[in-house]
């Protein structure tokens, strides 16, 4: 049986104002890549928060799953975010070349 | 969970169901819609089923993996 949580306990209260900046951040930074690191972090509190309100070897697991699972998730998207700025970059300087042969 | 914990998270599923809506670039828009699965991730956890919250959290990943291919290829 899961133990219910109802009184507010202090890690968890740290974790849910650590998540609720790090949505403001990303809903008001501009560029995409500076979004990503936020993203991590609500992602590292939104597991703060799982292993808090769930201690048993289950909800660990979840925890870890979680955790493992959004970390491969931001590097995926910034890895791809980087190349297809690379490709764009390097397709915007064999244009003008081509034009003016 | 308390009272906050609920707000708090259900604040951050809000704000990225429609940052979703309104951002323009795909890339934000995947941004939001994992910002979506970890405001979502506690409340599944809280009423116990475990088993189901880790396969989401193995299956979400994936998913955005397979979009990353087709977003490659769009144009802004």
């Amino acid at each position: 049986m899961i133990p219910e949580i109802t009184e507010l306990s202090l890690p968890a209260l740290i974790c849910a104002v650590a998540a609720l900046y790090s949505c403001i951040r990303i809903v008001l930074e501009k560029n995409t890549l500076r979004k990503l690191p936020f993203l991590n972090v609500l992602t590292f509190a939104v597991t703060g928060i799982i292993v808090l309100i769930c201690p048993t070897p289950l909800g660990i697991a979840a925890a870890c799953a979680y955790f493992i699972g959004s970390t491969l998730e931001s590097n995926a998207i910034a890895s791809t975010w980087a190349k297809r700025a690379e490709k764009e970059k390097k397709d915007a300087q064999e244009k003008p070349d081509g034009e003016a042969a | 969970m308390n009272g906050i914990l609920i707000v708090i998270l259900a604040a951050a599923v809000l704000i990225g169901t429609f940052g979703a809506a309104i951002s323009k670039n795909p890339f934000d828009k995947l941004i939001y819609l994992s910002m979506i699965f970890a405001g979502a991730l506690p409340f599944i956890i809280e009423k116990g089923y475990l088993d189901m919250a880790i396969a989401a959290a193995v299956i979400v990943p994936v998913t955005t993996i397979i979009t990353l291919q087709a977003v490659w290829r769009c144009r802004e």
